[in-house]
């Protein structure tokens, strides 16, 4: 498909001047006449603030500052790129983008250094061609509504065309397993095998074992995929979950190790082990990994003040009480007006002081961290507030640890691993069977209320039931019957009185928050069939 | 001095080297491709050797550095089905600037059906060395096919020159042939692309090369078998 590039926005990221110029003289002789360049990560994201490309050409390699994964990143992040928009990220050689290609940001394609015009020209129109393909799927995956997307795959395998065809059907297995349809995908991926042993169908199938929870049969499969590709990270980052989820943090870490080894430049990867080696205390490792993190962080957006909190930590946990001290001073230096980060500060201090001994700068610090806790309060994140909740109750403050676990609880109580850190927590620091008591409290509170809702329904006061339910939702937005019996609650309004476009809306957004915090596709998918139903005949 | 060396190990110093040597190159072809803009048709000769010469530098070093990432186990092949006249049109599009130059024809056959499974960027990497080379040895025409046979498709390079030399015709492409220093000819590229398809199974079959000069037009002849 021939592409029209005189009408094209194009942005040109490379540190060589020259082969800057080459590039533009390139695009230029095939019409291109809106080139804008950048010689740095910085110059290319503020170039994309300002106009909004349709081509991107970055080089991955860039000499200082962020280098070309960590713009891409950056500019999904601040949304910066148009949906149809082509990201081309340009590598020095083919091992460079295995390494790039298990992130969570992959660009539409690679050019391999030096190419010619014709290379260019043919990377460019072939990615252009496939965006324009698929863009009626693309376009519902960013609205969220996943079904639709799944609905648009389905209709255009119909066509036939053989060089989708494979594409689509992977495309399809990803999206049926976003909403939990674990069965249509492992079907996929099984008839894919039987033609052709393919790695990413293969690992596929692994996904679907994980999510089914048959996770020894997970991790044979991804172990497998190791031994015979050495470097498919996404293999390795699947093991580390399954190991994780087994409660096996010690062979995740081996695992996250061989991968980070592989691709040191992934501040993710080097995050997460640097919390897993924390967890099991292998200090050398995480305070390598945080070190790295925090290193990476410095061009990234996914830099935090946990870095900076979690390696002070390990340092006072092997007893170098002066190291912490600098890494808090560093952490002071680098953020300036975060909220998180004053608070992770307060807390760092507090336990400094009191590792020293010294006991007054240790109240006062103490003192600090309360009262911040107290006025950001849930607009912390929940790793930090568990923290925060073990720190009150070291420090005699029973009643602020009972409030904030109680909360920290009823928001995540779908988030098994996240409640099992709790529990893990509360066993260690408190004892007895405090945390499960609070759950077993949390979730007759919760039927409690979901019956309140759901009797008022029956009673036929929709408006009661509606409000109570959307009080709920205030309180535990992520809470999962509460979320299906919004979205029951909603059809039924909409199917007893008039239709309006407003209450079709709020139901498909509560689907999608569904589909989002992974409550399974045999509860959504009826809810899905009938609001499409009800659609269909308001707008024929 | 020799033993950081030896801690370190040439093949990592080797590989590290490669990659200066590319960005180096990189720039080159640039360059080039600068001074080659003010000149006027018809372009000195020189400019198609250079061409050709740093088509040549870039495989070997892309070659060297695969070998070396399959040698460590930092290299694995990224298959998934592709189109097989993509990957010709790549090959050509890399040929392209060379093309231009010369008087060479390079004619491409396939059926626009066939699709292929396997790393298509290292594949159509291993075509352009060899091509690369026709488009050296031949007269006034290389022909690049594709189809289908048995179990295998078969990419195959013919040209209408001399033929390969006794030394690049060995059964046993796994062993590095002679290295011939006079006609500085090495075979590394018939050794490269014997590894990859190797590295290509299905079942029980695996890829393999064979060479002869039993070309259509009387020059040597290529084939590329992948299951």
């Amino acid at each position: 498909m021939a592409i029209n590039l005189a009408s094209k926005k194009i942005l040109v990221v490379e540190d060589q001047a020259i082969m800057r110029e080459t590039i533009k003289h390139i695009l230029g002789s095939f019409g291109a006449r809106f080139i804008i360049e950048a010689e740095s990560g910085i110059n290319a994201i503020t170039a994309m603030r300002i106009d909004k490309f349709d081509i991107v050409l970055c080089d991955y390699n860039l000499l200082r500052g962020k280098n070309g994964q960590q713009v891409l990143e950056e500019a999904k992040h601040l949304k910066l790129l148009p949906i149809n928009a082509i990201f081309i990220m340009v590598t020095c050689e083919q091992s460079q983008q295995m390494v790039l290609s298990a992130i969570e940001n992959k660009p539409d394609d690679y050019l391999i250094k030096p190419f010619n015009r014709l290379q260019l020209l043919s990377r460019i129109e072939r990615c252009h061609a496939r965006k324009q393909y698929l863009s009626s799927i693309e376009s519902e995956m960013d609205n969220g509504n996943i079904y639709q997307a799944i609905h648009n795959c389905k209709r255009l395998l119909q066509n036939e065309d053989k060089k989708m065809h494979l594409q689509l059907l992977k495309l399809q297995a990803e999206l049926t397993i976003k909403v939990g349809d674990f069965k249509t995908a492992e079907q996929i991926y099984q008839d894919i095998l039987q033609e052709r042993e393919l790695p990413w169908a293969r690992l596929g199938l692994g996904v679907v074992a994980f999510f089914l929870g048959y996770y020894d049969q997970a991790i044979g499969t991804f172990q497998e995929l190791i031994e015979q590709y050495p470097v498919m990270l996404e293999a390795y980052d699947w093991l580390v979950k399954a190991h994780e989820l087994m409660g096996n943090d010690e062979h995740a870490v081996s695992s996250l190790n061989s991968a980070v080894t592989l691709s040191p430049l992934s501040i993710l990867r080097q995050k997460k082990l640097a919390i897993l080696a924390d967890r099991i205390e292998n200090f050398p490792v995480a305070k390598k990994a945080y070190t790295a993190t925090i290193k990476l962080g410095k061009n990234s957006i996914h830099r935090s003040s946990s870095d900076y909190s979690g390696l002070a930590n390990v340092y006072l946990k092997s007893n170098a009480a002066n190291e912490a001290l600098k890494v808090l001073y560093e952490l002071n230096q680098q953020f300036n007006n975060d909220p998180e980060a004053k608070i992770r500060a307060a807390l760092l201090e507090t336990e400094i002081h009191q590792a020293k001994g010294n006991k007054a700068l240790a109240q006062q610090a103490y003192g600090k961290t309360f009262k911040l806790n107290e006025q950001l309060n849930r607009q912390l994140s929940k790793e930090l507030r568990l923290e925060l909740a073990k720190t009150f109750y070291l420090n005699g403050n029973n009643e602020t640890c009972d409030e904030i676990l109680n909360d920290l609880i009823k928001t995540n109580i779908d988030d098994n691993l996240f409640i099992k850190n709790i529990v893990t927590l509360c066993n260690t620091i408190i004892g007895g069977d405090y945390a499960e008591t609070l759950i077993q409290q949390i979730k007759k509170e919760l039927i409690d209320i979901n019956n309140k809702g759901v009797s008022l329904f029956q009673e036929g006061n929709i408006k009661g039931a509606l409000a109570i339910f959307e009080q709920a939702i205030a309180k535990m937005p992520d809470n999962h019957t509460i979320i299906l019996n919004m979205v029951k609650i909603i059809i039924h309004d909409i199917k007893t009185s008039k239709p309006e476009q407003e209450k079709i809306m709020s139901a498909q957004s509560y689907i999608n928050k569904a589909i989002q915090v992974g409550i399974p596709h045999n509860q959504i998918n009826g809810l899905q069939t009938e609001l499409d139903t009800i659609r269909s005949k308001t707008n024929p | 001095m020799s033993n950081t060396m030896l801690s370190i190990g040439f093949p990592a110093i080797l590989a590290s080297s490669v990659h200066d040597i590319k960005n180096s190159l990189t720039a080159l072809r640039a360059l080039i491709g600068k001074l080659e803009s003010i000149h006027q048709d018809p372009k000195p000769n020189e400019f198609r050797q250079l061409e050709f010469e740093t088509n040549r530098m870039n495989n070997c070093l892309m070659q060297l550095l695969t070998l070396y990432k399959i040698d460590l186990s930092q290299f694995n092949l990224t298959i998934d089905e592709h189109s097989v006249s993509d990957i010709l049109e790549d090959v050509v599009a890399q040929q392209s600037t060379l093309l231009s130059f010369g008087n060479v024809q390079l004619i491409t056959q396939c059926d626009d059906e066939l699709f292929c499974y396997c790393d298509n960027a290292l594949i159509s990497n291993a075509l352009c060395t060899l091509v690369n080379n026709a488009q050296r040895y031949c007269l006034s025409k290389v022909l690049l096919s594709v189809a289908q046979e048995d179990d295998y498709i078969v990419f195959c390079i013919e040209d209408d020159g001399d033929g390969y030399p006794e030394n690049l015709m060995s059964s046993d492409y796994k062993q590095l042939p002679q290295i011939d220093m006079a006609n500085g000819n090495t075979g590394l590229g018939l050794f490269f692309t014997e590894t990859i398809a190797q590295l290509h199974i299905k079942g029980q079959n695996r890829g393999f090369i064979t060479t002869d000069n039993n070309s259509q037009f009387g020059g040597a002849r290529f084939k590329l078998y992948l299951p």
